[in-house]
């Protein structure tokens, strides 16, 4: 099991070095909330921020989500565990960051929580992957012999649907939406700015909460995510009313995967799936 | 408003459009109402605004710029938005031709504080698109009965450039009359321009008006503002005698809506007009 | 006038509230439960701690529709959209989430122009209040006590609810509510130990203790307006912000709303929907300027709006402190640690 605790002290020591040394002027990690179980996204600024630094089980965030916004050439540590790496790969891919500008600071985990429900978090909503892909520093033990499964296996359900009960389910789903939009602020790859449903002209849903509003919104958003969701599941983790966003995620990078050949954020040296062209692609994309 | 229900807007008519500079972006809209009890319910002062509706692209606040002693009908000067963010109201409006309708929520805010103003000398300050509801004032105060209950009045009104002057022809006439001093500037002058050159900070300066019982009304531009204020002060004007109207994003109107606080204030419905010495008692978040 | 239903019964109360009117009442959904319009009275579920969104959509809906109209007519032709007078039934409302409806009034239906539709909708309500279950442990977020507010204060209420054991004791608090009691055919009367129960309830309420933070109103308005220019603690306690809408849409007392045009195949409607004042085009202005283009400064203003600017403007603050908004944060914000360290400032 993963020793919480110990990376904990690691993420201290390391931050407190970068920092100390200049190396970095933010160290983007976890910090305290209003108690244990509510840590918050943190970004230390100077040595003395260090002590507000820790790490457990209800540390999901995707620290990535907060690399766009500061001005380019900031030098900036990040923590980052499995999807969270590959976020930051994927934001490479895109020219949104350079790595030189990064330090990552890997943690291999493996039972992190759901605060709400308690549950462990795996590949059910995220990745599954246990180890930061990509990292300059290790701050815990890779986690190995762990059964493989598959990200893609809690798809089998909704697959097994025929389209009219799809559509049906994602209807449902959708008029539950308030349109707080925590999903695409929550997002790593969600920058746009600004984003399409912000604009008046074109204008290009209601702004009301309700379909076919919902509908448009929700859809275009998981378009766009199409070859650049790295399913950290921070999306679904944010509703404030569950709807399962993770569940398309899920299937269009299934979908790229199969047509394409290629995971999102798994290299710096790919390019993001859709922009780039190779004459071997699939045509399928054109049926 | 129908039922009285504030978030309606009552029906008008197109009377009158009236290009008002070079560059075609601006224009004074005269409407009529479609309802006599609409007319008669409009009662407004000087400094208020409406929210001018069109079904399909929504609502604009826009100052009034006619005075209330013109009857039958009232005028809004509108600029086309739309450089920077795509404006949908104000560019349907300006598409539209005479004899078409729309709506009208109103009259909203508080006004230029007509009663305050009374018995003193009014200098009234106004820089570019920023002149339409003083335009309403001045005219107020020259309205044949009204003028008397106030003491000499001072325009100072510039713009970029001649062609960017709002309403030439009543300019004209008010630099006849020996009632009124009316002082015109722009930034730069043209070939035909023969009036003066220079920034509306400076002409003020020049022109030094009295700071005795005298009230300063200025709207303008952010940069107008913030180098005219200083003259002000310099001229003894105290924060309780400067007025000026603020802008913020509104919906409502009616302060409702949440969107146009500055502080616990909402610009709508306590605005738009402050003096300085109650922004100062706002943060600045506006 | 007390009387009681077993719990296991409560479909059937639910099915005449039914009869007389619109029946809003908690329902079990995935994440939790909400307050929906009830078709079958079955789907009551009065096994819940709170509503993940405040029950203020009874009264400010999350859309409320003002005027249908086709492109192309004129104005006149354009159809208002009446607000339904059927009388509404409110039912299960924690104590704090009805005390929201007070401060709420203020704004909506006393200050200035009256909100036709927050009135009607107000009028057409009578509101079942529903004590926590004291037996149940208190979430962490919640911090209700320091505005005042206990876990089972019948104030506000038509009729207030207390379970016992197995059943229900529902007790009228104002005429409006007698009324409604005495109609209610499914009900019996309550016993005497039920009645002893309720009144034992009411007082052990005070002692269902929520976090507490000694907040004096004035104070507090006072010490938010002084530190608005201390960029580095709004800065610091925005930092995780994302700046989504979810903490405004499920407060009770978030009552900024948008006016939009929303127009499909040559129809539209104008309507209000919900906005929040942490979007970032919420103050953005046609001409380009925008006042509050950073996340600290739109975290500043949700915190002063409810606990400085309404007390300014209002004389109370605008927040019960049900703790929703803790609990929607995708990042764990949480406004009782942010108006606890502006106190220390």
């Amino acid at each position: 099991m993963t020793d919480f605790k110990k990376i904990e002290e690691n993420l201290k020591k390391e931050a407190k070095r970068l920092l100390e040394s200049g190396e970095v002027t933010v160290v983007l990690a976890y910090g305290k909330g209003f108690d244990e179980k509510h840590p918050m996204p943190f970004a230390a600024k100077s040595v003395a921020d260090v002590d507000n630094i820790v790490f457990n089980e209800y540390c999901n965030y995707n620290m990535a989500r907060y690399l766009v916004r500061y001005p380019q050439g900031t030098k900036i540590a990040i923590a980052v565990k499995a999807a969270d790496s590959r976020a930051v790969i994927q934001l490479i891919q895109e020219e949104k960051i350079k790595k030189e500008n990064l330090v990552l600071l890997g943690i291999p985990v493996i039972g992190m929580k759901n605060p709400k429900t308690d549950e462990v978090i795996d590949s059910k909503t995220t990745c599954g992957m246990h180890n930061p892909v990509l990292y300059d520093v290790l701050l815990g033990e890779e986690v190995h012999g762990q059964k493989i499964v598959s990200p893609y296996d809690v798809l089998a359900e909704y697959e097994a649907m025929d389209k009219d009960a799809r559509w049906q389910f994602w209807k449902d789903q959708f008029d539950k939406c308030i349109r707080c939009y925590a999903c695409r602020k929550a997002c790593p790859m969600c920058y746009c700015d600004p984003c399409f449903i912000d604009q008046n002209k074109p204008k290009w849903a209601d702004k009301a909460p309700q379909s076919p509003g919902n509908i448009m919104y929700h859809l275009t958003r998981f378009h766009h995510l199409a070859g650049r969701c790295i399913d950290c599941g921070e999306c679904s983790r944010a509703c404030p009313v569950d709807i399962p966003l993770y569940l398309f995620h899920k299937k269009v990078a299934k979908e790229c995967e199969e047509m394409f050949n290629q995971v999102s954020g798994m290299s710096i040296e790919d390019k993001p799936v859709l922009v780039n062209f190779r004459v071997e692609d699939s045509d399928k994309i054109l049926e | 408003m129908s039922d009285n229900n504030p978030y309606i807007p009552m029906p008008v008519q197109i009377a009158k459009i009236t290009n008002e500079v070079d560059t075609n972006d601006i224009k004074t809209f005269r409407f009529t109402f479609l309802n006599k009890e609409d007319e008669e319910k409009f009662k407004y002062t000087p400094g208020q605004f409406g929210e001018l509706s069109i079904y399909g692209k929504g609502e604009s606040p826009i100052g009034i710029a006619s005075s209330p002693t013109e009857l039958g009908y009232v005028e809004f000067t509108v600029q086309r938005a739309g450089t920077i963010v795509p404006g949908l109201v104000t560019a349907a409006l300006h598409d539209l031709d005479e004899g078409a309708q729309i709506g009208l929520r109103g009259p909203l805010g508080n006004s230029w504080p007509i009663e305050f103003l009374e018995n003193k000398n009014i200098v009234v300050v106004g820089g570019g698109f920023a002149f339409t509801t003083l335009r309403s004032l001045i005219n107020y105060m020259l309205y044949k009965d009204n003028r008397k209950r106030f003491g000499e009045i001072t325009v100072v009104y510039g713009a970029r450039n001649p062609g960017l002057l709002l309403y030439k022809d009543e300019l004209a006439e008010w630099e006849k009359r020996d009632d009124i001093k009316t002082i015109i500037t722009v930034d730069k002058g043209n070939e035909t321009w023969k009036g003066r050159e220079g920034f509306v900070p400076a002409v003020c300066k020049d022109t030094a008006p009295s700071p005795k019982d005298a009230v300063a009304v200025i709207c303008g531009p952010p940069i107008m503002i913030k180098f005219t204020l200083p003259v002000f002060f310099e001229l003894g004007f105290s924060k309780e005698n400067i007025l000026t109207s603020l802008e913020m994003r509104m919906k409502c109107g009616i302060g409702k809506c949440g969107r146009c606080n500055v502080g616990s204030q909402y610009v709508c419905k306590d605005g738009p007009v402050f003096s300085l010495a109650e922004l100062d008692q706002l943060p600045r978040d506006f | 006038m007390l009387k009681k239903t077993a719990i296991e019964k409560i479909s059937q109360l639910a099915a005449v509230l039914m009869e007389k009117g619109t029946l809003l009442a908690p329902v079990k959904e995935v994440a939790g439960h909400n307050f929906a319009e009830i078709n079958d009275p079955q789907k009551v579920d009065l096994n819940f701690y709170n509503t993940i969104i405040s029950p203020k959509g009874a009264f400010f809906p999350p859309k409320e529709d003002f005027i249908k109209y086709k492109i192309g007519k004129t104005i006149t032709e354009a159809e208002q959209i009446k607000v339904d007078s059927k009388p509404v039934f409110l039912f299960g409302v924690r104590p704090c989430d009805v005390k929201s409806f007070s401060i709420m009034d203020i704004h909506f239906n006393a200050a200035g122009i009256i909100d036709p539709y927050w009135s009607q909708r107000r009028k057409a309500t009578t509101i079942f209040g529903y004590a926590y279950d004291l037996n149940q442990p208190v979430d962490a977020a919640d911090f209700y006590n320091s505005l005042g507010i206990y876990a089972a204060d019948p104030e506000g209420s038509d009729i207030f609810m207390v379970k016992k054991d197995k059943d229900l004791l529902l007790k009228g608090i104002t005429p409006k509510g007698e009324e409604l009691l005495a109609q209610l055919n499914t009900l019996v009367d309550a016993g005497k130990d039920d009645e002893k129960y309720y009144e034992e309830t009411l007082k052990k309420g005070k002692e269902y203790k929520t976090r507490f933070l000694c907040i004096d109103q004035d104070v507090i308005a006072k010490k938010l307006e002084a530190v608005f220019n201390n960029n580095d603690f709004w800065t610091k306690v925005s930092s995780a912000c994302l700046s989504c809408g979810a903490c405004t849409f499920v407060c009770p007392n978030c009552y900024c709303f948008d006016i939009c045009d929303d127009t499909i195949f040559g129809k539209g409607t104008r309507r209000r929907v919900w906005d929040a004042c942490m979007f970032t085009d919420f103050t953005l202005e046609a001409s380009g300027h925008n006042p509050r283009t950073q996340v600290y400064q739109r975290l500043r203003q949700k915190i002063n709006h409810k606990y400085s600017y309404h007390v300014k403007k209002y004389g109370v603050i605008s927040c019960v402190g049900c703790g929703r908004c803790t609990r929607s944060c995708p990042v764990n914000i949480d406004i009782y640690s942010i108006v606890e360290e502006a106190l220390k400032l």
